[in-house]
C-alpha cells in the first residue's frame, strides 16, 4: 500500500518536466532539430553561436540575416531555422560552410567601430594564384551586436576552426569526387563545360591527367532523356557562370557553395546530368556526412562482405527487377552498384533493412552519383527526409497517405466528396508515389525533375506534387466511379507529360507549356500554402490513430499465426499477454535508451565529433506501430523479469530498495514538502535513470526466474519472442489445471541434465522456489470453506516437503552399477501404478495432532528419521529424488497439493484489472500481521511481513544448510558401513511412504506437516534469534530473494 | 464453343486480389492473364497494381477487377486496403520455396478471418515450368535440393493439395513463364463464384452490401490497415469479434 504511494508520488515527480520519450505526440522539433533539417547538418551537430549579421558577397550583394556556429560548420541564413519558413534555408540565400573548408579569417579594420570578418576558403585559396584580384575571393561578416557577443562567437569559432583542422585531408578527398571541381577546376571557360557535356567519351587531349569524377552510371550507359531536349548543355553552361560567379573567382562550388536566388531558380529548371548527384548531395545535406565519413562505406563493405541476412536475401530477390529498362541495370555493372549500396544501407540501418521501393530509388540515384553518394543520400532519405517510409512497419508511409487525404480534404472538397461517395479509396493510388518518390509513377526523366527539387526544399514537395496531379485531373476523377476508372485517369496523365498542356490554344507560347510544366506551376503556385510545416502538423495530428491501428493489425496478425501452443490460453489472456509483452519490451527500450543518453550527457559535456550521424534514427521508439529497434529480438532476462511482475504478484521484489529516498515514515504528510529544491532534483534524475521507470515495481530476482526464463527460451537465443512466451505461459497456466502436468514441469525445471533426478541442491532450489512464489500467501483460490492458509501453513508445508524430500531420497549409486538404478527407476514407476490402484489403509505417516483450532502442529518425527534424516543431508553422501518421490511428497500435503493443482497456475494473472494491484498487501497477511513486531528495525507495515516470511523461508534454507554442515562433523566420527544400511531403509521407507501417499490422495487429506526442525521448533522468535546467529548464510541467501 | 441461345448471359465484374510472398509471381500471373506475355525482370510491386481482365464461360462473361499487391512482408498491413469488399482471392507461392507455402497459409488464415464473408480462394503454386517435368505431376518429387538452379520444386503438389482440400480452397499449379494453367485458374475461379454474390456489371466495388462507408471520423476500431482505416473499416469490421 505505502510502496505504491510512493511510486506514485515518485512517479509524480518525474513526470512532470521531460516529455516522457514513449510518448508519440511529443515530437515538436526542437530548436536544435530545426537547425540541423535548415541548414541540413548531421545529427552530431548544435547550434553553439548565434549573431546577427550582414553577409557581404565578392560580386557586392548583401544579405542581412544570421549567423551560426555549430561544432563544426559556420551558417548563414537571412530567416531564422523554424519549421513555418515556407521554403527551408537550403531552398533560400545563404551558406553552410564546413570550418574546415576555412582557409583564413581575418579581422578587418573597418573605418569604424564595426566589428567585422573576411572568410577566404579553400576553393579562394586553391585558386588564388591564378586569379590576381585576391580581395575579392573573400566573403566578409560585419556583426551587429554587443561587442562583447561579437568577441565570443569569434572566440567560439576560433576553438572551432582549430578542432576542425583535422578534416582538412577528408575535404580533399570529397573535393577531388565532385564533378563541379572538374567542371572548374580543369577548364578555363564555357568551352570546358562543353567538352565535358559531349557524353563519357570525350577524347580532350588537354585534361588526359585527369579523369572527371564518378557522376553515375548515365556517364557509361547514358543519362535517361534526351539530352538536346532536356538543353543539358545550357544548363551545364548556367551552372558553370553561377559558381564561378557567386563567390568571386572560380570560387564557391560543393561544399562551399553561396546559395543566392539563381540557385532555387536553377534547381526548378531542372539539374544538368553530370551536376544532379551532387546538387542533391548538397542540397539535401547528404554531402556532410561523406565528408565526415570518408572510409564509412568502404568500410562496411569489407566488414560485411559474404554476410547473410534475411535483407540481402530480399534484396538479391529484387536487383534484377529495379528500373528494369535502363540499361545500365541490364548490366551487370549497374546491378553490382545497387547491390552494394542496398547491401551496406541495410547493414547500417538494420532497423530499417531493406524495404522494395528502397532498389528503384537507389537504382535511380545510381544513375547520377556514384556508390557512395548514393550511399549517404540514401541514409538521408531514410532518416530525414521521409522517415518510417521504409521502417519494418512502414508507418511513415501510412502516416504521409492519411496526412495527403486530410490535405486533399481540405484543398478539393469536392473532389473529397466524390471519392468518399463512390468509396474510391486514394491511398491506393497515391501511395505508390509517396513510397517511390514518383519514380515509379512518371517516366523517368519527369520523375528527376520532381526529385531535383525534393532533395532542396524537403517532403512537403511529395505532397505539392500529389495534389497538383488530382486539380489538374480533378474533372475527369469526378466522373470515375471506381478505383478502376480512377486509376486508368491518372494511369494516362502521366504517360503524357510531355505533351503540351494546351494543345487547342492560338497563343504559341503557350501551347510550347508541357503538362509537366503545369504540373510544377500548379504545384508549387497554387498549393504554395503547403509548408513543412503544415506537413508537421498534420503528422502530428494523425499519428497516435496511424500507429494505433498499424498495431491492432500487427497484433491480430501475430497473434493469429504464434501457434499451436497459444490454443491454451484464452483469446483475451493472449490479448493481454500481447500487450504486456510488447508494453514492457518498448517502454523499456526507451527507458534505457533515455538513460544512455541522460550518461553520455553527464558523462562528457558535448562530445564535437563530427561524425557518425549515419542511420542513426536518433528518433522516436517505444511503440510497436513504429517497428522494431535495432538488434531487437525479444526480451532478455531484465526484461523478463519486468515483464513478470505485470503477470505475477511473486516477482515484484519485496522492498523498494533501489527507489531512491525512501522515506522512513511513510505516514508522514509533508511528504513532498521534506525535499527541498536541489533534493528534488537529484531524486528526480536518480529517477530518471532508474532502470526500471520511474513508478513501476521493481522486479525480483530470484533463481526460479532465472530457471523459467531458461526454460521458456526454447530457442536458445538468451532472449524471448512473443512465441517463447505464449509458449511459456501455455505451459504454466494453458488450458486446464493438471496437477500431475504442473509438478512434472517443476520436476524438469530443477532436473538439469534430464536425467530424471533432482539432487540435493536442486531440492533445496525447489524449497527456495517453492517459499519464493508462495511468500505473499497465495497458494490456490479455495473452493469451499476450507482454506484460509496463514503463511505457517505454508511455511510449515514447504518445510515438511524439504524434509521428505531428503528422508525419502535415492542415494546415488556408484557408476559401475548404472544399470542397476535404471532399474530401481522402473521399479519406482511399477510400483507407483500397482499402489495407486490398491487403497491401502496402512498410514505409515505421523498422525496430526491437532494443538490448536485452525492451526496445525508441528509433528513429532518419528525417532528412527532422525538419523536419516542426518543420514540424507549429508552431502558427502549424494543424493537424488526422482520424479515420483517428488511426486508423493507434493501429494502428500494438501497445501503443497494445492499450489500444484491451482496455486501456482493463479499466481498469473495475465489479464489485469483481475488481480490486485501488483505490489499491495494480501489483505489477509495483514489482517494477520502479528501485533509486535517481528525485529524492532523492521516493524512497521507491509515490509515487516514480508520481510518476516521470506526470513521465515530463509531460516528454513539456512537451518537445512546447518544440517548439512552438522552432518559434515558427524560424518568425520560415523563409519562408512552405517551409511549403507541406512541407505538400505530409506528405500524401504520410500515405499512405505508411497503407499501412504496414495492413500492420502484418495482420502483428501495428507496431513504430514511439521515445522520440522528440532531445535527451531514452533515459534517465530527464536527462528529470528536464530537466523541473526546464522548471519552469514542468510544474508548471502537473501541476495536471491530481494535483490 | 457453348450455344449462345440460352438464358441472358450473367454479366458481373469481380474484385480479385492477388496475395503471397514477394517474387513468387503474382504480377507475372496477371501479365500472362491479361497481356498473355511474360517478362523475365518484373518490377517489384509498389503498393498494389490495378488491372482489368474480361473472363468469357459459357454461362456467364465475369469482368476481373484484378488487385495485385506487394509481398514483401512488411507491406503486409497495406493488404487489408486491397482485399476488402473483394469476392475472391489468389494466394500465390512458388513451388520451388516452401517458405512461400507458409506465407501462403499465413494469407489464407487471414483472409479466413478478416476479409468479406464467402470469398473465394485459390492457393497457387507458381513457376510450375521449374519443377522437373518428369516430376511435374506427383509426388516423386525429390527434396528440394538446390533451388539456386531451378529444376527444383521443393513443394509437392500433394502436400499443397491436401492443405487446400482441408481448408476448402481452389488449388492450381501454374507457370506465368509458359502460361500452363493461367487461364485454368482464372476460368475455375470465374465458375466458383456464387450467383449470389454476382451483381450487374454497373456498379462496382461495394459487394459486402449494406455495410455502407463509415463516416471520416470513424476512427479507432480494430480495422486492418492503418491510416486508410477510414474507408477500409466497414468491411472488415463487420465480422470483427474477437481480436485475433
Ligand atoms: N521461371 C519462372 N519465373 C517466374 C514465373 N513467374 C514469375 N517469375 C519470375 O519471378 C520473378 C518475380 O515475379 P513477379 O511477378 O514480379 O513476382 P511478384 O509476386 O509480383 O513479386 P512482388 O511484386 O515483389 O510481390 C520475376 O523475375 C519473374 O520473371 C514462372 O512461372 N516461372
Ligand atoms: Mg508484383
Amino acid at each position: 500500500m505505502f510502496s505504491s504511494l510512493l511510486q506514485k508520488a515518485t512517479a509524480f515527480i518525474t513526470d512532470v518536466p521531460p516529455a516522457s520519450p514513449t510518448s508519440p505526440t511529443s515530437s515538436r522539433p526542437t530548436k536544435t532539430t530545426l537547425f540541423r533539417n535548415h541548414f541540413r547538418l548531421p545529427d552530431s551537430q548544435t547550434p553553439l553561436q548565434e549573431i546577427t549579421c550582414e553577409l557581404t558577397l565578392p560580386s557586392g550583394d548583401h544579405y542581412a540575416g544570421k549567423l551560426y556556429l555549430s561544432e563544426s560548420f559556420l551558417c548563414f541564413s537571412p530567416n531564422p531555422p523554424s519549421s513555418s519558413s515556407t521554403a527551408s534555408a537550403t531552398a533560400g540565400i545563404g551558406f553552410t560552410l564546413p570550418l574546415c573548408a576555412i582557409r583564413r579569417v581575418e579581422r578587418l579594420h573597418s573605418r569604424s567601430y564595426m566589428f567585422a570578418l573576411a572568410i577566404t576558403t579553400w576553393h579562394g585559396v586553391a585558386n588564388s594564384t591564378s586569379s590576381p584580384g585576391g580581395k575579392e575571393e573573400r566573403v566578409t561578416l560585419q556583426f551587429v551586436g554587443m561587442r562583447s557577443s561579437c568577441e565570443a562567437f569569434c572566440d567560439r569559432l576560433k576553438r572551432g576552426l582549430r578542432s576542425q583542422m583535422g578534416e582538412v585531408k577528408n575535404l580533399r578527398i570529397l573535393v577531388d569526387s565532385c564533378y563541379s571541381e572538374y567542371l572548374l577546376g580543369n577548364s578555363g571557360g564555357y568551352d570546358g563545360v562543353k567538352r565535358t557535356t559531349d557524353g563519357a567519351g570525350a577524347d580532350d587531349s588537354r585534361k588526359k591527367d585527369k579523369d572527371p569524377p564518378d557522376a553515375g552510371l548515365g556517364m557509361i550507359f547514358k543519362y535517361p532523356g534526351d539530352t538536346r531536349k532536356l538543353r543539358d548543355r545550357s544548363k551545364m553552361r548556367l551552372w558553370a557562370e553561377y559558381l564561378r560567379a557567386n563567390f568571386g573567382v572560380e570560387n564557391g562550388r560543393n561544399v562551399t557553395l553561396v546559395r543566392q536566388p539563381t540557385f532555387h531558380k536553377l534547381i526548378r529548371v531542372g539539374l544538368p546530368n553530370r551536376l544532379r548527384g551532387e546538387m542533391w548531395e548538397l542540397s539535401s545535406g547528404s554531402i556532410y556526412l561523406r565528408l565526415f565519413n570518408p572510409t564509412m562505406y568502404r568500410d562496411i563493405l569489407q566488414e560485411y562482405d559474404g554476410r547473410h541476412s534475411h535483407s540481402i536475401e530480399e534484396i538479391e530477390k529484387d536487383l534484377n527487377r529495379s528500373l528494369p529498362e535502363y540499361r545500365g541495370f541490364q548490366d551487370d555493372e549497374g546491378i553490382s552498384r545497387l547491390r552494394r549500396v542496398l547491401g551496406a544501407y541495410s547493414w547500417r540501418n538494420e532497423e530499417v533493412g531493406y524495404c522494395q521501393a528502397m532498389n528503384i530509388v537507389t537504382a535511380a540515384l545510381l544513375i547520377y552519383m556514384s556508390e557512395e553518394q548514393a550511399f549517404f543520400l540514401l541514409s538521408t532519405l531514410c532518416d530525414r527526409l521521409v522517415p518510417g517510409y521504409y521502417s519494418k512497419t512502414m508507418y511513415g508511409t501510412l502516416l504521409d497517405q492519411r496526412v495527403f487525404e486530410s490535405l486533399v480534404e481540405k484543398t478539393m472538397p469536392i473532389l473529397w466528396e466524390h471519392l468518399v461517395k463512390s468509396d474510391v479509396q486514394l491511398s491506393v493510388v497515391s501511395l505508390p508515389w509517396f513510397l517511390s518518390l514518383y519514380i515509379n509513377s512518371m517516366p523517368l526523366v519527369f520523375a528527376f525533375r520532381v526529385l531535383d527539387v525534393f532533395f532542396l526544399e524537403g517532403p512537403k514537395v511529395l505532397f505539392q506534387i500529389g495534389l497538383a496531379i488530382l486539380r489538374i485531373n480533378g474533372e475527369e476523377l469526378l466522373d470515375a466511379t471506381d478505383d478502376g476508372a480512377f486509376i486508368s485517369i491518372l494511369k494516362s496523365y502521366f504517360s503524357r507529360l510531355d505533351e503540351s498542356a494546351h494543345p487547342r490554344s492560338d497563343n504559341e507560347k503557350l501551347r510550347a507549356v508541357t503538362r509537366f510544366q503545369e504540373l510544377m506551376v500548379v504545384a508549387f503556385k497554387e498549393f504554395a500554402g503547403i509548408t513543412q510545416n503544415t506537413i508537421i502538423e498534420q503528422r502530428n495530428k494523425h499519428k497516435d490513430a496511424v500507429l494505433s491501428s498499424i498495431e491492432s493489425f500487427a497484433k491480430r496478425t501475430q497473434l493469429r499465426n504464434l501457434g499451436p501452443d497459444s490454443r491454451r490460453l484464452t483469446p483475451e489472456e493472449l490479448s493481454c499477454t500481447y500487450d504486456q509483452y510488447f508494453g514492457v519490451l518498448y517502454e523499456r527500450q526507451g527507458r534505457l535508451q533515455m538513460i544512455a543518453d541522460e550518461m553520455e550527457k553527464l558523462a562528457t559535456k558535448k562530445k564535437a565529433a563530427a561524425g557518425s550521424g549515419v542511420g542513426g534514427n536518433g528518433g522516436e521508439r517505444g511503440r510497436v506501430g513504429l517497428g522494431p529497434t535495432t538488434g531487437e529480438t525479444g526480451m532478455d532476462y531484465d526484461c523478463f523479469r519486468e515483464f513478470l511482475t505485470g503477470v505475477a504478484k511473486w516477482a515484484v521484489a519485496d522492498s523498494v530498495a533501489s527507489t531512491p529516498a525512501e522515506p522512513t515514515q511513510p505516514e508522514q504528510s509533508g511528504f513532498f514538502g521534506s525535499y527541498g529544491g536541489a533534493a528534488a532534483a537529484a531524486l528526480q534524475r536518480k529517477n530518471l535513470l532508474n532502470p526500471w521507470g520511474a513508478g513501476n515495481p521493481e522486479p525480483a530476482d530470484h533463481e526460479f526466474m532465472r530457471r523459467l526464463f531458461r526454460r521458456w527460451d526454447t530457442d536458445m537465443k538468451n532472449q524471448l519472442s512473443l512465441g517463447n512466451v505464449v509458449s511459456g505461459l501455455a505451459s504454466v497456466v494453458g488450458g486446464k489445471k493438471d496437477i500431475m502436468g504442473n509438478i512434472n514441469y517443476w520436476f524438469e525445471l530443477y532436473d538439469d541434465d534430464g536425467d530424471g533426478k533432482v539432487d540435493r541442491e536442486g531440492i533445496l532450489r525447489i524449497t527456495e522456489a517453492l517459499l519464493f512464489v508462495t511468500r505473499r500467501g497465495d497458494v490456490g483460490r479455495s473452493d469451499g470453506e476450507e482454506a484460509e492458509w496463514g503463511d505457517e501453513r505454508i511455511l510449515s508445508a514447504v518445510s515438511g516437503f524439504t524434509r521428505m524430500c531428503f528422508e525419502y531420497a535415492d542415494p546415488d549409486r556408484p557408476k559401475k552399477e548404472e544399470g542397476v538404478i535404471k532399474v530401481d527407476k522402473d521399479e519406482d514407476e511399477d510400483d507407483l501404478l500397482e499402489l495407486a490402484a490398491s487403497s491401502s489403509d496402512e498410514d505409515p505417516l505421523d498422525t496430526p495432532e491437532t494443538v490448536s483450532p485452525g492451526e496445525r502442529s508441528p509433528t513429532t518425527p518419528h525417532p528412527k528419521d532422525n538419523a536419516k534424516a542426518n543420514l540424507a543431508l549429508d552431502p558427502s553422501n549424494p543424493l537424488h529424488i526422482t520424479l515420483p518421490t517428488f511426486r508423493m511428497v507434493i501429494l502428500a500435503d494438501e497445501v503443497l497439493e494445492r499450489f500444484f493443482e491451482r496455486g501456482f497456475a493463479e499466481s498469473f494473472k495475465l489479464i489485469p484489472g483481475s488481480e490486485p494491484q501488483a505490489t499491495a498487501a494480501n489483505p489477509r497477511l495483514m489482517a494477520r500481521m502479528p501485533s509486535t513486531p517481528l525485529t524492532p528495525g523492521n516493524a512497521k507495515g507491509l515490509r515487516g511481513v514480508l520481510d518476516g516470511i521470506v526470513d521465515e523461508g530463509m531460516r528454513v534454507a539456512a537451518e537445512v544448510r546447518r544440517r548439512m554442515e552438522e552432518m559434515e562433523d558427524n560424518r568425520e566420527e560415523e563409519g562408512e558401513e552405517g551409511e549403507a544400511a541406512d541407505a538400505k531403509s530409506i528405500r524401504e521407507g520410500d515405499r512405505d511412504l508411497l503407499k501412504g501417499a496414495e492413500a492420502d490422495i484418495q482420502e483428501g487429506q495428507g496431513q504430514t506437516d511439521g515445522l520440522h526442525i528440532e531445535k527451531g521448533g514452533g515459534s517465530k522468535g527464536e527462528g529470528r534469534g536464530r537466523s541473526v546467529s546464522y548471519g552469514d548464510q542468510i544474508s548471502s541467501r537473501v541476495v536471491e530473494f530481494e535483490s | 464453343m457453348a450455344s449462345r441461345d440460352e438464358a441472358p448471359k450473367l454479366s458481373s465484374s469481380v474484385k480479385l486480389v492477388l496475395l503471397g510472398e514477394a517474387a513468387v509471381g503474382k504480377s507475372s500471373l496477371v501479365l500472362r492473364f491479361v497481356n498473355d506475355d511474360f517478362q523475365e525482370n518484373k518490377e517489384p510491386t509498389i503498393g498494389a497494381a490495378f488491372l482489368t481482365q474480361k473472363c468469357t464461360l459459357p454461362t456467364r462473361t465475369i469482368k476481373f477487377e484484378i488487385w495485385d499487391t506487394a509481398g514483401q512482408e512488411r507491406f503486409a498491413s497495406l493488404a487489408p486496403m486491397y482485399y476488402r469488399n473483394a469476392q475472391t482471392a489468389l494466394v500465390v507461392y512458388d513451388i520451388t520455396k516452401p517458405t512461400s507455402l507458409i506465407k501462403a497459409k499465413h494469407w489464407v488464415s487471414e483472409l479466413q478471418r478478416q476479409a468479406s464473408p464467402g470469398i473465394v480462394i485459390a492457393l497457387v503454386g507458381n513457376k510450375l515450368d521449374l519443377a522437373a517435368p518428369v516430376l511435374a505431376d506427383d509426388d516423386g518429387g525429390e527434396e528440394g535440393g538446390d533451388a539456386m538452379n531451378g529444376g527444383n520444386r521443393a513443394v509437392l503438389t500433394a502436400e499443397a493439395k491436401a492443405y487446400a482440400d482441408e481448408e476448402g480452397l481452389l488449388f492450381y499449379e501454374t507457370s506465368a513463364k509458359t502460361g500452363e494453367n493461367v487461364q485454368g485458374v482464372f476460368e475455375a475461379i470465374a465458375n466458383a463464384i456464387p450467383e449470389s454474390t454476382l451483381k450487374p456489371r454497373a456498379g462496382a466495388g461495394g459487394f459486402a452490401g449494406g455495410s455502407g462507408r463509415a463516416g471520416a471520423g470513424s476512427g479507432g476500431g480494430d480495422a486492418g490497415a492503418a491510416g486508410m482505416a477510414v474507408n477500409l473499416e466497414d468491411g472488415v469490421r463487420a465480422k470483427e469479434g474477437c481480436a485475433c
